[in-house]
């Protein structure tokens, strides 16, 4: 499997990249990411399986170019940033979170488990974008997870690569599930 | 390994004795203190044999070549600028400190402060027998370094601005652009180096503030007096070691040396503020990072997280990061991709290190940049130049430099005084006559 990360301004990319190939290993025998830098964002994606937008310093409008990511048919995965920028990409709305959360963990249910996950953000999906459903969020109701109904893309607001995520690995296997194998 | 060795043992307490000798002679010392964690190997470096003073367009290669020329270590540091340079940090402020010194010696001298095992090596076997005897001979009994009153400093960042700029950093966390940011002030002495010998002051610290990753290193015109806890990136036969402290808390009253003579309620009140572990563990969470470059998939692991030492009457939380450098990448690979370290930077660090260039009114120069000693390719150690004075010879300054990171749950003035307390080890030292 081909991943091409887009890292949004050296924000825990190699985190990120470890984690993915850690957990892509463990669900299928290859597996390559190609890092490149948001600056450097190719126009064609023919080279990939599939493509996650890494978290990132500013807002989704610092961040410009991601409309050919999400025309371009493939999975996409969004960590933290990459999700909001899903969000706004969709027609959501990103303000800024009232008690902005570094470098803490918080509890999310998904899939019927409870889990402890790390956040890193002071942003935050304030309304959904047309065609996201929430798939998780937090006892405050901050959007956690998201995911888009029809096409094969979807949103973390948490760090799954964090070392303070209970189990990091389990939200990539469940993303190739839900948006690579869809 | 130097072609020629001699080996002798003198009496623990005669190390500082030998320490003092080679300060007061020019060394470019390396000196670690016994019962910390970081603890290294005290190394020092006589008769420079070559050197590399880097520049602007120094390029990773020539670093390299200079560094891994064998035979025998290479001693030297890597400012913060250069930091700024390797992550396209342009900047306004002008310093005319090096970017980056490094150098290889004729004559090498490791001690063992706990054993008092000395070994002397170098490439001309007279030269080696020569100073082994003198190391070796009974001299006079070292006196503490004196180091005259310089009278208060004059801070870039006041009490008032200090504040300000943190209040400035708090916004851009708001913003989303920093989570978080080390922001610090400069304190300036004038200082006549004749009259005031900057080896007496390193000597006097060390004397009586012990810490892992002490360094004197002479460049050009400048005096590095470097007195810092904190380990940077270690690699042993391609084994990654990196140690971020993150978490301060003073101890009040008498000094105390270890966690276990400190009340374990305040050992508490560290290891479970919300907000000093969050401070801990984004910083961690950017060493993963940072080594992640050129560790292996899957070698990179966080040990020992919360754990708490004492230095300088401060209790200190850190955190160990480990992995596996990739098999084609050398430590010099991993140290310059990692640089400057994340703790003296904050996270994410190149928007960080922006906002720092704006809010920071001084040039960082060598402060928060890095002390190494580079044995080979898989083989390096390097300090994080905290708690470190530059003195200017000829410029007749001696400045020092204090930072905290701040977080969203940071309050200003307390982010000040705690400021100001990893500053009192210079700030005692160099306002108190006669110190020890």
């Amino acid at each position: 499997m081909r991943i091409l990360l887009i890292d949004n301004n050296d924000s825990f990319t190699r985190n990120l990249e470890h984690l993915l190939v850690r957990a892509v290993r463990q669900a299928c025998a290859d597996v390559r990411v190609d890092v490149l830098g948001h600056s450097s964002m190719p126009r064609k994606f023919d080279s990939w399986d599939m493509i996650v937008i890494s978290p990132g310093p500013g807002a989704p409008r610092d961040y410009a170019g991601y409309g050919a990511v999400m025309d371009s048919g493939l999975p996409v995965l969004g960590v933290c940033l990459g999700m909001q920028i899903i969000n706004v990409h969709f027609g959501g709305s990103v303000d800024r979170l009232a008690d902005c959360v570094h470098g803490k963990t918080d509890t999310i249910r998904y899939n019927d488990r409870t889990m402890s996950v790390a956040r890193y953000h002071s942003l935050y999906c304030s309304t959904v974008g047309k065609g996201l459903r929430v798939a998780a969020a937090n006892d405050a109701g901050v959007p956690m997870i998201v995911a888009h109904e029809s096409r094969p893309v979807m949103g973390m607001q948490f760090h799954p690569e964090s070392f303070l995520t209970e189990h990091g690995e389990y939200f990539i296997h469940d993303a190739l599930q839900r948006i690579v194998r869809s | 390994m130097m072609p020629c060795n001699e080996s002798f043992v003198l009496e623990p307490g005669r190390i500082p004795d030998l320490e003092a000798w080679l300060v007061r002679n020019g060394a470019d010392a390396f000196l670690s203190s016994p019962g910390f964690a970081g603890e290294t190997r005290c190394l020092c470096g006589l008769e420079p044999l070559d050197e590399l003073v880097v520049r602007e367009d120094t390029a990773r290669e020539q670093l390299k070549g200079f560094a891994f020329s064998g035979p025998g270590p290479c001693l030297g540091f890597l400012s913060y600028d250069y930091g700024m340079l390797l992550r396209g940090i342009g900047t306004q402020k002008q310093s005319g400190f090096p970017l980056g010194h490094l150098r290889k010696y004729a004559l090498l001298v490791e001690h063992d402060c706990v054993s008092g095992a000395v070994s002397v090596s170098g490439r001309d076997s007279e030269q080696v027998r020569r100073t082994a005897r003198i190391l070796s001979e009974p001299g006079p009994q070292r006196h503490p370094g004196f180091f005259p009153d310089l009278g208060q400093p004059v801070a870039s960042m006041d009490r008032p601005s200090y504040e300000h700029g943190v209040r400035g950093t708090l916004e851009r966390i708001r913003q989303g652009w920093t989570y978080q940011l080390n922001l610090s002030t400069r304190l300036g002495w004038a200082c006549d180096c004749a009259a005031h010998d900057p080896a007496e002051l390193f000597l006097a610290l060390h004397a009586s503030h012990g810490a892992p990753f002490y360094a004197h290193f002479s460049s050009g015109q400048y005096r590095i007096l470097s007195t810092s806890p904190e380990l940077f990136v270690r690699v042993r036969n391609g084994r990654v070691l990196s140690r971020p402290i993150k978490g301060t808390l003073a101890v009040p009253g008498e000094r105390v040396y270890s966690v276990a003579d400190v009340d374990p309620e305040l050992v508490r009140a560290l290891t479970e503020s919300e907000k000093e572990c969050a401070e801990l563990s984004m910083i961690v969470d950017l060493m993963r990072n940072d080594i992640s470059a050129n560790c292996e998939y899957g070698s990179v692991r966080v040990e020992n997280h919360r754990s708490v030492f004492v230095v300088d009457n401060l209790l200190q939380m850190h955190a160990d990061v480990r992995g596996t450098l990739c098999a084609g990448r050398d430590c010099l690979d991993l140290f310059l991709d990692a640089f400057p370290g994340g703790s003296v930077t904050g996270c994410p660090k190149a928007s960080s290190m922006r906002i720092i260039d704006e809010l920071e009114p001084h040039a960082r120069g060598m402060f928060c940049g890095s002390l190494v000693i580079i044995e080979d390719e898989r083989t390096m150690d390097s300090s994080i130049a905290i708690r470190t004075a530059v003195a200017d010879t000829k410029g007749g300054t001696l400045d020092y430099w204090a930072g905290s990171g701040i977080v969203i749950d940071s309050c200003p003035a307390r982010e000040y005084r705690e400021t100001m307390a990893k500053a009192a080890k210079f700030f005692g030292a160099a306002a108190k006559r006669g110190s020890a």
